[in-house]
């Protein structure tokens, strides 16, 4: 597979194509490759780097600034809620932990009924899944690579009689390392850089690392290319970058597509772009077990609770419950507090089954342009809060059930539970943003689609309302929150869409 | 209207000193010691500021475990504040000042913070983090992060947490000493 690597260009780069993608993740990726198929010439722009399992070190310190956005310090804008976004050829599937999930029928039906999008059903995309998943090898993770804290969830749950189940995921020739938030060395995931970037430049496509795009250039409303600068390696502009072409297709991520949106004094007359953010914040739960975990090692999540996810509007169990363990870097900034105390907490580290709850979220936030980069305002309304603080409780009991003697809440200041019974009178008002610590790992939902340009972006064919020949395929996509992994519908999405991307092309 | 994030440190700073009484810290930058090493990113105040806070926040549990010194902590932070995005960069230094000349004043400990015993910069970093401007608490998050990603980068330290390392380039004999 060829990448020319921005950094390596020699003075500016003008290209003339049919269509340009800008992002190479889930979404990019798979649109790139049906263009390319398609017969139209193509390139794609991303703006990290581009990198091979050989560069996987395992390492945190080292991972952290070559795969994520901003070095993995991504957060909202009152820091309370770190988000953690790829950065490179591939995008977020190149550090994500390779769960598959298809979009849920009740979240397709909702869109349909409340949101206006047409032509998105179980039914309509149902051959777009199939593909995806063929393509990415995808398959239920077997019983044998069930690693200890995943086997705690599932004791746990089946203990308190709640919905528990196998995950799939899209890995081949799986180590079972853990490390698949730091990139894997054994190039055993089935990613958008493994599997559709070759298959998109064997098709003809062009794909350029370390070339950020800066802005979307339209005329008379209709898109004809983007400008932005080739970083050199140290990601600093070097030399601009003009691509003129008859479609743009946004797949920046529901950051760096609203980013560009706003950023590109697009049309907006209905003040949607960057609005409608979502996230599933989550939190951690750790429960202290008196045999050793050593939850790091193994496939990091291959089991799920669902017992307290539904996909109703307005439900109090808006949570899905997966486990979430994190190397010694990851696990030090979580646990509470500093000094000896939190030094002896780490002691513990290979004696704890870490779970957590992602909300199924129901807040709106806004992705906002400033200078260089995106801004991302989010405050979190009570009913998520609540059911925040639900799923966290259902963690809790999990963990007990499963036979954990202390679980704590890595609150400010900690609390520390010793069983079941004293969870039925705890105050969890700590779960709050700035209470405890706050991560999320899928924004989306910022460029919405929908047939009614009122209350969304791109229409039910992806092309935005105001801009002709401009589409966008990822998780800018989503009119809600999805409540499981993104990253099969966000293929799927981009398959099904291809076809109205190729047809503007031909004009 | 939304404030930028920059302009809400500012003024969060500016109200933990009028709550200290209108006691106007001088942002200082004499007196420190010279480092005895180049800096790239922050000034010999500033990376006194970061060995001081990385000292307490990795303070051993036992003798043996090596200290933030010893891994070079605050020489680490330096180098990975150099790579940060200038606005980050901004806010992670207003921090620092921060923490040096106001929290003590807000804490009613009467000198900076680089000057106090141990347990009164124990208390101040207690009161940072449970703080209650929200920005506060999440900047003290993000030190904390910064802190023990350049303390627990180092193989050294991963037998405090019985973590054996990455699988590959792992040294024959292991990653611990
Ligand atoms: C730690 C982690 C674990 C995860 N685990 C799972 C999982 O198990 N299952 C699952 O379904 N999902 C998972 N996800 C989420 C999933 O990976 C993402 O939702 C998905 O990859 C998003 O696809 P995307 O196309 O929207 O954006 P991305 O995959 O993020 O790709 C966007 C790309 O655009 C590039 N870009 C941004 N701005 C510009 C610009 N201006 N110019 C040029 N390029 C630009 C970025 O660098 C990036 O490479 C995880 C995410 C993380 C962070
Ligand atoms: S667990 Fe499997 S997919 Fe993840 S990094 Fe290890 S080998 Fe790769």
């Amino acid at each position: 597979m060829t990448v020319t690597r921005g950094r390596d260009v020699a003075g500016a780069l003008r290209l003339d194509v049919d269509a340009v993608v800008v992002g190479t993740g889930a979404g990019g990726a798979a649109m790139l490759r049906e263009l390319a198929r398609a017969g139209l010439s193509c390139a794609a722009l991303e703006e990290g780097g581009h990198h091979a399992p050989v560069d996987f070190t395992q390492r945190e310190d080292e991972m952290f600034p070559l795969l994520f956005q901003e070095g993995g310090g991504r957060a909202t804008s009152d820091l309370a809620i770190r988000v953690l976004q790829g950065r490179g050829v591939g995008g977020s599937t190149v550090h994500n932990t390779n769960l598959c999930k298809r979009t849920p029928p009740e979240i397709l039906d909702l869109w349909a009924r409340r949101h206006h999008v047409t032509g998105m059903g179980v039914r309509d995309l149902e051959p777009a899944f199939r593909t995806i998943e063929q393509d990415l090898s995808v398959s239920q993770i077997p019983d044998g690579q069930v690693n200890p804290n995943n086997e705690a969830l599932r004791r746990g749950a089946t203990a308190l009689g709640w919905k528990n189940a196998a995950l799939s995921h899209n890995r081949v020739g799986c180590q079972a390392s853990g490390f698949c938030e730091l990139g894997c060395a054994y190039d055993a995931k089935q990613n958008a850089v493994k599997v559709l970037i070759p298959q998109a430049v064997a098709a003809g496509a062009r794909v350029f690392s370390d070339a950020k795009v800066d802005r979307v250039t339209t005329s008379n409303g209709r898109a004809t290319g983007v400008a932005g600068h080739l970083l050199d390696d140290r990601g600093r502009p070097k030399a601009a970058l003009d691509v003129r072409a008859k479609v743009v297709v946004l797949s920046a991520s529901a950051v760096g597509s609203a980013w560009l949106a706003r950023r590109s004094g697009l049309p907006d007359p209905h003040a949607q772009a960057g609005r409608s953010l979502r996230m599933h914040p989550g939190a951690v739960v750790a429960g202290r077990f008196r045999d050793p975990v050593h939850g790091h090692k193994g496939i990091p999540q291959s089991w799920e609770c669902t017992e307290w996810l539904s996909f109703e509007e307005g439900s109090p169990r808006r949570t899905w419950i997966v486990p979430a363990f994190a190397h010694p870097i990851g696990t030090a900034s979580t646990l509470p507090g500093f000094g000896r105390d939190h030094m002896a907490r780490m002691r513990d580290y290979n004696r704890l089954a870490v779970l957590t709850a992602m909300l199924h979220d129901e807040t709106s936030g806004v992705v906002e342009a400033e200078d260089t980069r995106p801004v991302l305002h989010y405050r979190m309304i009570e009913d998520d809060r609540a059911a925040l603080a639900r799923g966290l409780v259902a963690c809790a009991r999990i963990l007990f059930a499963a036979g954990a003697i202390e679980v704590t809440f890595p609150a400010i200041p900690p609390v520390t539970v010793r069983s079941a019974r004293e969870l039925d009178a705890l105050d969890t008002s700590f779960v709050r943003p700035h209470g405890t610590p706050l991560s999320a790992v899928h924004p989306m939902g910022t460029l919405r689609m929908g047939d009614d340009p009122r209350t969304s972006v791109v229409s039910s064919r992806g092309e935005h309302h105001q801009v002709k020949g401009l589409f966008v395929a990822d998780g800018s996509l989503f009119p809600t929150s999805l409540g499981g992994p993104p990253q099969i519908s966000i293929y799927a999405f981009a398959l099904h869409l291809a076809k109205h991307v190729i047809a503007s092309a031909r004009g | 209207m939304k404030l930028p994030r920059r302009r809400v440190v500012k003024a969060a700073v500016a109200a933990g000193l009028v709550a200290a009484g209108g006691v106007v810290a001088v942002v200082r930058t004499r007196g420190y010691e010279a480092p005895g090493r180049a800096l790239v990113a922050v000034s010999p105040w500033q990376y006194a500021v970061l060995q001081h806070v990385a000292r307490r926040f990795c303070a051993p549990d036992r003798d043996g475990v090596p200290d933030a010194d010893a891994i070079d902590v605050a020489g680490f932070c330096d180098r990975w504040i150099a790579e940060m995005s200038p606005v980050t960069r901004k806010d992670l230094l207003g921090l620092l000042g921060y923490v040096e000349h106001v929290l003590p004043v807000t804490c009613g400990l009467g000198r900076r913070f680089t000057a106090l015993p141990v347990e009164a910069q124990d208390r101040a970093l207690s009161a940072l983090e449970r703080s209650s401007v929200d920005l506060l608490r999440g900047g003290f998050q993000g030190l904390k992060a910064l802190i023990f990603l350049g303390y627990y980068r180092d193989p050294r330290t991963w037998s405090i947490a019985g973590y054996d390392g990455p699988l590959v380039r792992r040294p024959a004999r292991g990653w611990w000493p």
